[in-house]
C-alpha cells in the first residue's frame, strides 16, 4: 500500500513512518507548513518549526523515504489564526489544534494523498480506527493517558476509512523504544506542548499584535460591584483565577466574560458550575446515539456521563447527570459512548445564562 | 528507486561533478595539499597550481589573473561586490540600481545593506521577463555608485540585455561600478567580460560540473574594493583564509572541459530542451514562460494551467524524475516566485510553474522522454 505519512518532526509521527514502511507499505512523508513569520520564517519555538522539520528530514532519510514540506500557510492563517483571534476579541477560550485539525490538516492532507495515489493516510495521533462490518469508528487508544481522540472529533465516518493511526495500540514508551530500536534521531525528543503559532511566548501578546482589544474595562461580582479593572478581556479566560483582584477569602474564579459591556464577571467556586449547555457546530462520525453517554469538555478531562439533545442539525443540548466546574466557551465538547467517539462541537457561549436554571 | 533510472534535470540548482574535476581534486589534494601562502617547496607546489588554475580560469572569461579572486560561492562574490562598496562609508546619499528579478544572493545583500541607509531602486522587468531598461535609465543618475543585473534569470533562463544596461550605465558615469550574477548563464554561454563592458562578476564552480564550495568573482583592475573577509593577507591581500587549492584546481579541470565542449554541448542541451517543450505543448495545456525572448539553452520553466507545482514536482520526483519551482529554500517549502511575481504571472498561476533544467550530461532523447513522463504524470493528477 502507498500511504502518506504526516510527520512534525516528533518521535510519533517519526515511528509511525518507521514502522509502515518496515510493515513493507511504500511510505512517502510530508511536513505541512501551516505559520510562518512575517518574512516567510519558520517560527523558532512551538511546532513547525525549521528544526522540527529538519528533524523529519533527518528521519526521512534515515528511513530511506520520500519527504517534502507542502506549504498550507494560507489555509492555515485563514482558519487557525483569524478564528484564535476571533474568538478572544468575542471572550471566548479558543482551542486551535482542534480547529487547525477540523478545517486545514485533514482535508488537505486526504486531497494531496489522492493526488500522490497513495491509498492511505497516517498520522502519530494516538487514536484508533475501527472497522465494524461496513462502517468505521473513531476509538480512544488503547492507553487512555495519552489518547488524542478529543481533538480528532471531527473526523466523520467517510474519512476513517482512509485513515490509519498506528499507534493506537501502544504506549508512549514502547514508541520511544521503537524509535531507539530504528536509530531515529527523534527517539528522546521532548514533546511539543506548545500552540505553534504562539510558542512559549504568551498569547496575550500574540493576541495584542493582532486586533486592538486593549481596551480597559471594568473586573465586576455577581452584583455588578465594580472590585477592579482589566486592560482587555482577550487576557482572560473562564475559570481564571490568577490575576484577579481580591486574594483575601474565598479564592475567585473568572465567570464571565461580556464583550458588549467590556466587562469580566468573577465569583466563587460555585459560580463556574454548569449543568446544562449547548454545542455548535457539531458534526457527528456516524450518527447520533444515545445510552451511556459521555462528554469531555477540555482536551484529555475527565469523562463526565450525561444525556444529548439534537436541537438543529449542528446544534446540540448537553445534560450533565452532575454539575461540573470550568466549562469554557470556545473549547470542544466531545461525546463518546465507551471509548467509541460520537462526535463533538464547540461550546456556545449561551451557556452561561443557562448555567443558573 | 534505483538512482541510476533517475532523470536529473535540475542542473540549475547543481550539476554533477565530472571525472576530470574529481580527477584533479584527488590529483591537487595529493601534491598540493599544503599551505599556499607557505614558504617551502611543497607550499610552492600549491601555489604553482592555484596561479595555473587562476591563469586558466581568467583566460576563459577575458580577463587578468590579478581580476580573478577565489571564493567559497557565486554567493559570496555576490555579497562582496554588493556590501563592501558602502561598508567603511557614510551610506547616506549612496545609490544602488538593481532589478527585482536578481537571485536571492543580489536581494538579501541589497536588503541588508538597504538597512544602513543605502538607497536600492529595483528595476521591474517587462511581462517578457527582460529587465526594463526605459525605467533603468530613468533611475540612473551620474550620482548611482553601483548597479547589478544579472546576465540570465535563473528561474526563466531568460537572457538580459547586459551589454546594453552596461553601455547605458558606463554612457552616464565611467564610475559606477556595473556587476553582473553571471552563475546560471555560464553553464550555457560563452562569455568575455571585457568585451561585455561590465565591471565584476559572480561564479560558482559547482553549476558548471566542479566542486562545490568553490567560486570566483571577478573584479575590473580599474576598480578597488574593501575586503569581505579579514584575516590573513591570501589572494593578494584580498581575502583572507587558507585558499581552497584543490577546489580551485578541480574547478579550472570542470571549466575547461566544459568550455571545449560548450557549442557542442549547448546545441545537444538546446535540442533536448525543444524537443521536451514542443511535444509538451502538443498534449498538455502549457506555456513555456520567455518563449517569444532569448533564453539560456539549459532552462525551461513551464506552466501546467491548473496544476498544483508542489504536487507535480512530488509526483515528478515519485515516479524518478528531479526539478525543482525556482530556487530552493531552507524548510524545503516553497514560496511563489519572486521572479514570476515580478513578471505579473496571475495569481492562480503562479503556483503552476515547474523549471527543468538540463545539464552537461544530458542524454539525447533526455527531453523525450522527460515529456511524455511529465504528460503521463499530469494526466494522472487531473484525473
Amino acid at each position: 500500500m502507498r500511504i502518506l505519512v504526516a510527520m512534525s518532526g516528533g518521535v510519533d509521527s517519526s515511528v509511525v513512518a518507521g514502522l509502515l514502511k518496515s510493515q513493507g507499505h511504500d511510505v512517502i512523508g510530508i511536513t505541512m507548513k501551516l505559520w510562518e513569520g512575517p518574512n516567510g520564517e519558520m517560527p523558532e519555538t512551538g511546532c513547525c518549526t525549521a528544526a522540527d522539520s529538519e528533524d523529519a528530514r533527518k528521519v526521512a532519510a534515515k528511513l530511506d523515504i520520500p519527504y517534502y514540506v507542502l506549504d498550507y500557510t494560507s489555509s492555515f492563517s485563514e482558519n487557525v489564526i483569524d478564528n484564535f483571534i476571533d474568538m478572544y476579541a468575542k471572550g471566548l477560550t479558543p482551542n486551535p489544534c482542534v480547529e487547525c485539525n477540523r478545517s486545514v490538516k485533514f482535508d488537505h492532507f486526504i486531497d494531496q494523498a489522492k493526488k500522490l495515489n497513495c491509498d492511505k493516510v497516517a498520522t502519530g495521533h494516538y487514536a484508533k480506527v475501527i472497522q465494524n462490518d461496513d462502517t468505521y469508528e473513531l476509538h480512544k487508544a488503547d492507553y487512555l493517558d495519552k489518547d488524542q481522540s478529543y481533538v480528532l472529533h471531527m473526523l466523520t465516518a467517510d474519512k476513517l476509512p482512509y485513515i490509519e493511526f498506528p499507534l493506537g495500540t501502544i504506549s508512549k514508551p514502547e514508541v520511544r523504544q521503537i524509535a531507539a530500536s530504528l536509530g531515529l534521531k527523534t527517539a528522546f525528543k521532548k514533546d511539543s506542548q506548545d500552540i505553534c503559532f504562539v510558542g512559549k511566548k504568551d498569547y496575550r501578546d500574540f493576541v495584542n499584535k493582532r486586533i486592538n482589544i486593549s481596551s480597559a474595562g471594568e473586573i465586576v461580582d455577581n452584583n455588578q460591584n465594580v472590585i477592579g479593572e482589566h486592560d482587555g478581556v482577550h487576557a482572560y479566560t473562564i475559570g481564571q483565577r490568577r490575576g484577579i483582584p481580591g486574594g483575601q477569602g474565598e479564592p475567585k474564579y473568572v465567570t464571565k466574560i461580556d464583550v458588549n459591556s467590556n466587562k469580566v464577571f468573577i465569583g466563587s467556586k460555585e459560580d463556574l458550575t454548569t449543568k446544562r449547555f449547548l454545542l455548535d457546530d457539531v458534526s457527528f462520525v456516524n450518527e447520533i446515539e444515545s445510552g451511556n453517554l459521555t462528554i469531555q469538555t477540555r482536551y484529555n478531562s475527565l469523562d463526565l456521563p450525561c444525556e444529548l439533545n439534537q436541537i438543529k442539525e449542528s446544534e446540540c443540548e448537553v445534560i450533565l447527570n452532575s454539575p461540573t466546574l470550568g466549562v469554557a466557551p470556545g473549547q470542544f465538547g466531545v461525546i463518546y459512548q465507551g471509548t467509541k467517539v460520537i462526535g463533538g462541537g464547540r461550546i456556545s457561549s449561551k451557556i452561561l445564562e443557562s448555567a443558573d436554571d | 528507486m534505483n538512482k541510476t533510472d533517475y532523470l536529473y534535470l535540475d542542473h540549475a540548482a547543481t550539476s554533477p561533478m565530472r571525472e576530470v574535476a574529481f580527477d584533479a581534486y584527488k590529483l591537487a589534494e595529493q601534491n598540493g595539499f599544503a599551505n599556499s601562502s607557505g614558504g617551502h617547496a611543497l607550499s610552492r607546489n600549491a601555489k604553482n597550481m592555484l596561479e595555473d588554475a587562476r591563469d586558466f580560469v581568467a583566460s576563459c572569461f577575458g580577463a587578468a589573473p590579478s581580476e580573478i579572486t577565489f571564493t567559497s560561492s557565486g554567493t559570496e562574490a555576490d555579497n562582496w561586490i554588493i556590501k563592501t562598496p558602502f561598508l567603511n562609508l557614510d551610506s547616506k546619499n549612496k545609490h544602488i540600481i538593481t532589478s527585482q528579478i536578481e537571485h536571492e544572493a543580489i536581494l538579501g545583500s541589497a536588503e541588508w545593506i538597504a538597512d544602513y541607509g543605502v538607497n536600492v531602486d529595483y528595476i521591474p522587468p517587462t511581462k517578457d521577463g527582460v529587465i526594463d531598461i526605459e525605467i533603468f535609465k530613468r533611475k540612473l543618475t551620474s550620482n548611482t555608485d553601483l548597479v547589478s543585473f544579472m546576465f540570465a534569470n535563473n528561474e526563466t533562463g531568460i537572457l538580459q540585455p547586459i551589454h546594453e544596461l552596461a553601455l547605458a550605465t558606463k554612457k552616464v558615469s565611467e564610475e559606477i561600478l556595473f556587476h553582473s550574477d553571471v552563475v546560471q548563464a555560464v553553464a550555457s554561454e560563452k562569455i568575455d567580460f571585457h568585451k561585455l563592458g561590465i565591471d565584476s562578476a559572480a561564479i560558482s564552480g559547482h553549476k558548471i560540473g566542479g566542486p562545490k564550495g568553490i567560486g570566483i568573482m571577478f573584479l575590473s583592475s580599474s576598480f578597488k574594493l574593501p575586503s569581505l573577509l579579514h584575516g590573513g593577507k591570501q589572494e593578494l591581500e584580498r581575502r583572507a583564509g587558507t585558499v581552497n587549492v584543490t577546489g580551485a584546481v578541480a574547478f579550472a579541470a570542470a571549466l575547461k572541459e566544459q568550455q571545449v565542449n560548450l557549442d557542442f554541448d549547448r546545441k545537444r542541451m538546446l535540442e533536448e530542451k525543444n524537443d521536451f517543450e514542443k511535444i509538451l505543448n502538443e498534449k498538455l495545456d502549457i506555456f513555456v514562460v520567455g518563449s517569444n525572448v532569448d533564453r539560456l539553452a539549459h532552462i525551461s520553466n513551464i506552466q501546467f494551467k491548473g496544476v498544483n507545482s508542489e504536487t507535480l514536482m512530488i509526483a515528478l520526483d515519485i515516479e524518478g524524475i528531479g526539478v525543482s519551482r525556482g530556487s530552493a529554500c531552507a524548510s524545503g517549502a516553497q514560496k511563489p516566485s519572486h521572479v514570476l511575481e515580478a513578471m505579473k504571472v496571475d495569481f492562480e498561476d503562479i503556483n503552476s510553474h515547474i523549471r527543468f533544467s538540463f545539464g552537461w550530461n544530458t542524454n539525447i532523447g533526455d527531453g523525450r522522454f522527460a515529456a511524455e513522463k511529465v504528460i503521463s504524470v499530469v494526466k494522472g493528477l487531473s484525473n
